[in-house]
């Protein structure tokens, strides 16, 4: 004990004098991808989740109270996915710099058009979100706006290095809009193809590159798919002759490749996440990632 | 000529909510992003025609934007065309065909999606910098001017009035609220072969019948008091054996939100924050019922009680927090401390129920908390607590508990819905109590009673929604030839469960429990075997809760 209370000076000290860099956390991969994008070197971050585990359910690690404490950046999705663990992790984190309205508060969904809004919010209809599908950040425009959000955060606490933020975005942005073009070639022949998911995160990417993932193993988000809705399915996806299965790393593949083996579809990994595949360790190889993989199985 | 694009992109905001084509065309020109390169020679023809096709692109545009107000006033969504209620394309827009001639357009792409641009009413959109424009970092009370994203009517979101953000939509059907309200219904089929369940648990919300248990009907409240508090209360009706409701204060608090140095400072009714059980609440518990140790030291309510607590979280690399509460201690939510028992009896002794006559008089709880990750999967929280104040069994009579508890979690990195998980947790106290002669010296002999207690579970995760249990639980309570209280039996008990959870949001658990309890000078030796059935469902928004 008296050890430590000697340690506390100099572990102060240090972390005063080390306040060269901006402490970000991001509560989501594909968030803290974006981070890394704007902030490069002058920035440490911290990514609670791992890009491998569902969303919803991330335990609420004490070690995360203490990444929130120190932070001078969070940021998170705004939108409820991350409703069941970060809320006591705030609370317990007592970091008024991270507070909603504060320069270091990025809730990505700001100022996005959320799909899916449930019209009556009832749990009968599975875990449904209010505020509409929180699993926007695949969409590549929405995530230039997100990368615009941090790039204006971080300029504002740091205003030293703003040139630096402006020009990663800038760089960022014109890699995605580069790139678009090449996406939209590579999906334009499967135009309004149906597609099946797991679970219903993928909306966004649907609507941007045309196709439509609108039949779901699930019976209803976050409920396990039942043999009576499997079979259902399988009859949808003979009668559509659908292609493709997408399946998320958390997600039991067996199931899929269940459904798969009846419909001669293929299974496709895919993941909302930059670092849930393999070669996937930034935005835009992600998409490229999920973009050839769909496109190839639905040759 | 950038003015001409700028002028293009300025308008196409408004024209954006009506469009609906996602999929680039391959053929596309160059993006407008690219409006700072340098023109070579050869690049000004070309360049010159894309004005030219602009300009009439411009001209189409502004018709459309006209036409499609006309449409929109006429369908009367002037209320709600901010309003993200349809993901599918607005069916007035109709605009996929007549947008066609803008394909020669630079890349419209990023800015036509109405998946990602709520409709505009007004083609006010003009003030709106265009894609291609610098960010204006700092600039402006909205920060991002990508208009393909962003919603360009903000003050038809905002219903909440002044500082609402745009992450606050219009609430629907309680999405967002001043406060999280939630019911929680707990109940129990119970069997034993003890005809005195009630005494064989000792739980007052564990099952204490034979038959159905309805022991903890929960109102759970919680919410931002204002920039500074937050305030929670569980308040709980309970389904006595007679089937009488009684009503308790479980917990009722404010507590701070934006104290400096990470302090954090509470007041009102609540649980100590004694160990990793007795804060919790019986709905979040692994078993049907408490183990013996947090029963029998800390009290069939656990430790709660009015009072005050400050907490500080260390500046350390890792996470390390110190608690220190004080609470009155009395009654029996203050168990083993200013308790004045059943009939005002206690451990055998006639109790005094007196005023505190200073701070030694109330219950003082300090903590200390901390956690490590022993790899990306594997977190440890071990923690020491103690409670100390007096007790009514004699003039001066005092108790101290100590205790130590540890927490394993391991948690794959691959987890659906939180599973598979494997979480071990153990808790350790022992016991000095001060047994006086009673009020009035009335009781011949004063003794001091050492007693300690343990349980240890280990829960697996093994399956989405499925959770098995095994619990062990031991209690040595130090022999007296002076008291016969059925609470100073040492005890032991082996449970095993299985829950399912059909969501987060209800349960159901079968567990069977074999209780032993040792002879003592006064008491026999038992063995009883109960089995329980257990379910649960919660309503409403219902806070998150800690690790």
């Amino acid at each position: 004990m008296k050890k430590i209370l000697l340690l506390l000076p100099a572990i102060l000290a240090s972390s005063l004098s080390a306040h060269a860099k901006l402490n970000v956390v991001a509560t989501l991969p594909d968030f803290g991808s974006l981070a890394r994008e704007i902030g490069g070197d002058k920035i440490n971050l911290v990514v609670l989740a791992k890009p491998t585990e569902d969303p919803h359910f991330v335990d609420a690690r004490p070690s995360f109270v203490v990444s929130l404490r120190n932070a001078d950046v969070l940021i998170d999705g705004g939108a409820e996915l991350e409703l069941g663990w970060l809320p006591p992790l705030l609370q317990n984190a007592r970091n008024p710099k991270i507070e909603i309205g504060k320069p270091g508060r990025v809730q990505a969904s700001q100022g996005i058009r959320l799909m899916n809004v449930p019209a009556n919010v009832t749990r009968a209809a599975g875990d449904v979100h209010a505020l509409g599908n929180p699993h926007f950040t695949v969409d590549p425009i929405i995530a230039k706006a997100i990368a615009q959000h941090i790039a204006q955060s971080f300029s504002a606490l740091d205003p030293a290095n703003a040139a630096f933020y402006d020009a990663n975005y800038k760089k960022f942005e014109a890699a995605i809009n580069a790139k678009l073009q090449e996406w939209g070639a590579a999906m334009s022949p499967f135009k309004d193809q149906h597609v099946v998911a797991y679970h219903d995160s993928w909306p966004y990417f649907a609507h941007r590159f045309g196709v439509s993932i609108d039949i779901f193993l699930e019976p209803k988000p976050g409920i396990p798919p039942s043999p009576s809705h499997l079979t259902d399915v399988i009859a949808q996806m003979r009668a559509q002759h659908i292609k493709a299965i997408i399946v998320e790393p958390f997600h039991d593949r067996r199931i899929a490749e269940k459904v798969a083996s009846s419909t001669g579809a293929k299974v496709v990994e895919f993941s909302q996440f930059p670092g849930g595949l393999p070669g996937t360790d930034s935005y835009v190889k992600l998409i490229d990632t999920l973009v050839s993989r769909l496109a190839a199985a639905l040759k | 000529m950038k003015k001409i694009i700028l002028v293009t992109l300025a308008i196409l905001p408004a024209v954006v909510a009506f469009a609906q084509n996602a999929i680039p065309s391959p053929n596309s020109p160059t993006p407008v992003v690219s409006n700072s390169a340098p023109a070579a020679a050869s690049d000004v023809e070309a360049l010159r025609q894309q004005v030219q096709s602009l300009t009439e692109t411009v001209k189409a545009l502004q018709q459309q934007v006209k036409d499609q107000q006309a449409a929109l006033q006429k369908a009367n969504l002037t209320g709600e065309s901010g309003l993200p209620q349809n993901p599918e394309p607005s069916p007035i827009a109709g605009a996929e065909g007549s947008l066609t001639p803008a394909g020669s357009a630079p890349s419209r792409f990023p800015t036509e999606d109405t998946s990602v641009v709520s409709s505009t009413t007004a083609p006010a959109a003009s003030s709106v910098p265009g894609v291609g424009a610098s960010p204006s970092l700092g600039s402006g009370s909205f920060p991002t001017t990508d208009t393909s994203v962003v919603t360009s009517a903000p003050e038809t979101i905002s219903s909440t009035g002044a500082g609402a953000s745009l992450t606050q939509p219009i609430t629907i059907g309680g999405g967002k609220a001043y406060m999280n309200i939630s019911l929680d219904g707990l109940f129990a089929l119970a069997y034993s072969s003890a005809r005195d369940l009630h005494n064989i648990e000792v739980g007052d919300h564990d099952p204490q019948q034979r038959g159905f248990n309805a022991r903890n009907t929960e109102l759970a409240f919680d919410g931002a008091v204002d920039p500074y508090f937050e305030g929670f209360a569980n308040i709980v009706f309970k389904l006595d054996n007679d089937n009488e409701t009684d009503v308790e204060v479980e917990e009722a608090f404010m507590q701070t939100t934006s104290l400096p140095f990470n302090l954090q400072l509470k007041g009102g009714q609540f649980f100590a924050a004694f160990g990793r059980l007795n804060p919790t609440h019986p709905h979040t518990w692994d078993f049907v019922d408490t183990p013996l140790v947090n029963g029998l030291f800390l009290g069939p309510d656990g430790l709660r009680g009015v009072g005050a607590q400050t907490s500080w979280t260390l500046p350390l690399p890792w996470y390390s927090q110190l608690i220190f509460a004080s609470q009155n201690g009395r009654g029996s939510t203050g168990f083993s401390f200013r308790n004045p028992g059943e009939d005002g009896m206690f451990f055998d002794r006639i109790t005094t129920d007196r005023e505190a006559r200073g701070l030694q008089d109330f219950v003082w709880i300090p903590r200390f908390e901390n956690s490590f990750n022993l790899s990306d999967t594997q977190t440890v929280l071990a923690g020491v607590s103690g409670a100390f104040g007096s007790n009514e069994t004699g003039a001066n009579s005092r108790t101290q508990i100590y205790g130590a508890d540890l927490l394993y979690k391991w948690k794959s990195s691959h987890a659906e819905g939180g599973f598979p998980f494997v979480k071990w947790q153990t808790e350790f106290m022992y016991r000095r109590f001060q047994a006086g002669h009673g009020a009035d010296d009335s009781f011949p002999v004063a003794e001091t009673f050492h007693d300690w207690g343990l349980y240890s579970q280990v829960l697996w995760g093994f399956k989405k929604g499925w959770v098995a249990g095994i619990r062990g639980d031991y209690v040595d309570m130090q022999d007296s030839r002076f008291t016969d209280d059925l609470d100073r039996q040492s005890r032991w008990r082996l449970s095993a469960n299985l829950t399912w959870y059909p969501t987060e949001f209800s349960k159901i658990r079968l567990q069977y429990n074999q209780d032993f309890l040792e002879q003592n000078f006064f008491l026999s030796a038992r063995e009883v075997e109960s089995v329980f059935l257990q379910w649960e469902f919660i309503l409403g928004a219902h806070g998150a809760h800690k690790f």
